[in-house]
């Protein structure tokens, strides 16, 4: 079902890939996790047979989510859960959710209330990454995950599955790679919404047929014109949503070089060091991705990897995604954008909702930073 | 005869003996760390740092009503409206200088306990940012309803624990007493044991105490726990409200005393007492909360000291799971007699709130008994309707009359 798709299908489908989820699992027979963002061990879920999903909201309407989560949470928490209780929740056999926030620590018991008669297992993140005690614990959480998927299927994956599951989700890493690189360089060969798109779906559909999709991609893309006149950016934050940012992204010629997003490099870094004992290999990635606000507790490392990015690919400013009422990066951003400023990096900050359905506001600040940057 | 001290005498002085050693830290070379209120400060007390509570000194400012005109200063500095009210006015008064009380003294390192909440690591780290200053976050897991995984989050946070007294032995140069890890924490087990007999007063009927009255008299469960002098003032509190229900003398007398109610979050600090007012010109009378009750540790002192204090901070109500909350509120309930609840959706804590309406959902299927739900803020006044206010709790108790009925 995924082995095939074309650019043009992929960003289709990651538009909405829930119909085209449904119907792989009643065709294949196998069960749906779905996970919210971030750091569930797909590679764990998917050794189980089972097809690890994860949740990134919704742009329809906020229906029953408001009466369980007040209008100051994290648009993207209300948007998940309004997913899950009014459009897609059918789509999903059980849940694996990572807790690394309040709202994510909240949402989990949400869920496990209102939705009665699933599997629903919380993942518990470190909130802390930098001392021995957090690689303990993240194997811990491992194994504990391993044996309640275990409870849930019936089933007991050895190491041999663990490692072929890790092996298909380091392939569609490393793809993803090569194709981020090839946009870096021929920007007019993948537009920031097509390469995004396959990084979302990445994380949503089997990647052992993706993967097809992708390799024949990677072979057969070319140039569709002049890569010039492009102006390269950084894109920071945790997500960014909804899609048609890209579109704006594209309209006005901006080439995304680096980012630091869960949807971009941040999932692509998640390769598992592969040779060794697998649970120790996916305890070790938790501590080779780059920063991510809620766990890590250090917002100079932000500053610094965005400054590295930044440097290292010639960009010529960080667009910086906020979403609406994350209070993780909402105690960041002040500082952050001090620290940038005093660098002498030009930052625009976005704002964000999922439930956005105009961004007129947003093309014009857009438009008018990248006219007031050509300018200087 | 020596005249017998009162509890609001002895908290007032055990407060000023608490700050004036605090102002004079350095001097007595002692280092100052800024602890969430939920925290096992016990280590801070054993190691001779002293615990200040940027939330305790929030609270005096935004109990002042205060709360509008520091958070209008801290969205200046770029912090958005929906942040706790207690971290935007704790850094504007750190930007203005302003506040009703005397300041607090800066710190030299942050102990962060995510059981009470995420936001206060938040805070932290923008102010230990601001200092340079070293953060130790004390990460608790939710404390999730399967008993291995209960007892695995136990021991990762003991190992936590370890690391914090590592920490501290670092910054300090000196070596850590567990002797007197155990002795603090035999303090703390006591008064925590008379704080909760206090809470438990609110059972009589008429009750002697309201949530209000419980609130003031957590303040040193809150800052001066592990020490002999908390024991002491939850002494003479005791005391005192025993002879309160000794001589049948309730916050309302009994024969009005209708409503009894229970509260959900923190209080609307800057409306402390124009609630108890307005509640009790109907007979209403809130006599508890799950939030007094996160200062009621059940610490055993047969067990090792590390153990114990991992076990009560990873399961205060905080960090519970909905249905825990909700077991240990319907505790609450048949225990108090309680025939209403007000559920309270503070903007400001989102940790507490964003429970609230599944909680809600809960307590009423299973006690019977409706709810009042509001939404404001507990400490900036521009998130308060007082019209829309008092026509709910008419409307409430106009309800609850309806079911009497």
């Amino acid at each position: 079902m995924w082995e095939g798709l074309d650019i043009k299908e992929i960003v289709e489908m990651a538009k909405d890939p829930y119909p085209s989820i449904k119907e792989w699992a009643e065709r294949s027979g196998k069960k749906v996790v779905g996970s919210t963002f971030a750091d569930a061990p797909e590679e764990v879920i998917y050794a189980f047979g089972l097809l690890p999903v994860t949740i990134m909201g919704t742009t329809k309407p906020l229906k029953r989510a408001p009466s369980h989560l007040p209008d100051n949470a994290c648009s993207l928490a209300r948007s998940n859960l309004e997913l899950v209780l009014s459009y897609a929740g059918d789509v999903f056999h059980g849940f694996v959710l990572p807790q690394v926030c309040d709202t994510t620590q909240h949402l989990s018991d949400i869920w496990r209330i209102n939705l009665p008669g699933k599997y629903v297992e919380s993942y518990l993140a470190p909130r802390q990454v930098d001392r021995p005690s957090a690689r303990y614990w993240v194997k811990k959480e491992l194994e504990r995950l391993i044996d309640s998927l275990s409870n849930w299927t019936g089933m007991k994956i050895n190491d041999g599955e663990l490692v072929r599951s890790i092996a298909i989700h380091n392939e569609n890493k490393a793809l993803l790679k090569e194709l981020y690189e090839l946009k870096k360089k021929n920007p007019s060969s993948l537009t920031n919404k097509e390469l995004f798109s396959m990084i979302k779906l990445s994380q949503q559909v089997d990647k052992e047929e993706f993967n097809r999709s992708l390799r024949r991609i990677r072979d057969t893309i070319k140039p569709r014109g002049d890569s010039d006149g492009f102006t390269d950016i950084v894109l920071a934050g945790i997500t960014c949503d909804p899609p048609e940012i890209y579109d704006l992204f594209d309209e006005i010629k901006l080439n995304v070089v680096g980012d630091t997003l869960l949807i971009g490099t941040r999932y692509i870094q998640g390769m598992v060091p592969e040779g060794g004992n697998p649970i120790d290999a996916l305890t070790e990635r938790h501590f080779k991705r780059g920063f991510f606000s809620p766990i890590h507790d250090d917002v100079f490392k932000n500053f610094e990897e965005m400054k590295t990015i930044y440097r290292e690919t010639g960009a010529k400013a960080i667009v910086y995604v906020h979403i609406e009422f994350c209070e993780s990066q909402e105690y960041d951003l002040p500082d952050l954008k001090k620290m940038i400023k005093k660098e002498g990096i030009p930052m625009h900050v976005l704002d964000t909702e999922y439930q956005t359905l105009s961004l007129s506001h947003v093309r014009t600040r857009l438009q008018a930073f990248f006219e007031s940057l050509k300018g200087v | 005869m020596t005249e017998k001290i009162t509890s609001k005498e002895l908290s007032k002085k055990i407060t000023e003996e608490y700050l004036d050693e605090a102002f004079h830290a350095h001097e007595k070379g002692k280092l100052i760390g800024y602890s969430t209120a939920i925290s096992p400060v016990e280590i801070f007390v054993a190691h001779d740092i002293i615990p200040i509570y940027p939330e305790n000194h929030a609270v005096a400012n935004l109990t002042a009503k205060k709360g509008a005109e520091l958070c209008s200063v801290v969205e200046s500095m770029g912090y958005t409206s929906h942040l706790c009210a207690y971290a935007r006015s704790d850094l504007a008064y750190r930007a203005t200088g302003k506040t009703v009380t005397r300041g607090i003294p800066e710190p030299d390192l942050f102990l962060a306990c995510n059981a009470q909440c995420f936001t206060l690591t938040k805070w932290f780290q923008v102010l230990a940012r601001k200092g340079n200053l070293p953060l130790f976050v004390f990460d608790t897991p939710e404390f999730i309803m399967d008993k291995r995984a209960r007892e695995e989050i136990v021991k990762y946070c003991v190992i936590q624990l370890k690391e914090l007294i590592s920490f501290l032995e670092e910054i300090t140069k000196k070596k850590f007493d567990y002797d007197r890890l155990r002795e603090v924490i035999k303090y703390s087990a006591e008064s925590s044991i008379l704080y909760k007999k206090f809470l438990d007063m609110a059972q009589y009927i008429p009750s002697p105490i309201s949530i209000f009255d419980a609130l003031i008299g957590m303040a040193i469960a809150v800052y001066r726990r592990g020490t002999p002098e908390c024991v002491e003032y939850y002494r003479v509190l005791c005391d005192e409200i025993q002879e309160k229900v000794d001589k049948g003398i309730g916050v309302l007398p009994k024969e009005k005393e209708k409503y009894r109610l229970y509260w959900e979050n923190l209080p609307v600090w800057f409306k402390f007492s124009d609630h108890a007012k307005l509640l009790g010109s109907y007979g209403g009378v809130i006599l508890t909360s799950l939030y007094v009750h996160a200062w009621s540790f059940e610490f055993d002192l047969d067990k090792d000291p590390l153990v114990t204090l991992a076990e009560n901070y990873v399961s205060r109500f905080s960090n519970s799971t909905i249905e825990d909350r909700a077991s240990m509120a319907l505790e609450l309930f048949k225990k108090y007699s309680m025939n209403g609840m007000i559920m309270f959706m503070n903007r400001s804590c989102k940790a507490v709130s964003f429970a609230v309406p599944t909680l809600k959902d809960v307590l009423t299927k299973k006690t019977g008994i409706p709810a009042l739900v509001f939404e404001s803020d507990m400490g900036d006044q521009r998130f308060y309707s007082e019209a829309q206010i008092r026509t709910r709790i008419e409307a409430y108790f106009e309800t609850l009359d309806g079911l009497k009925k």
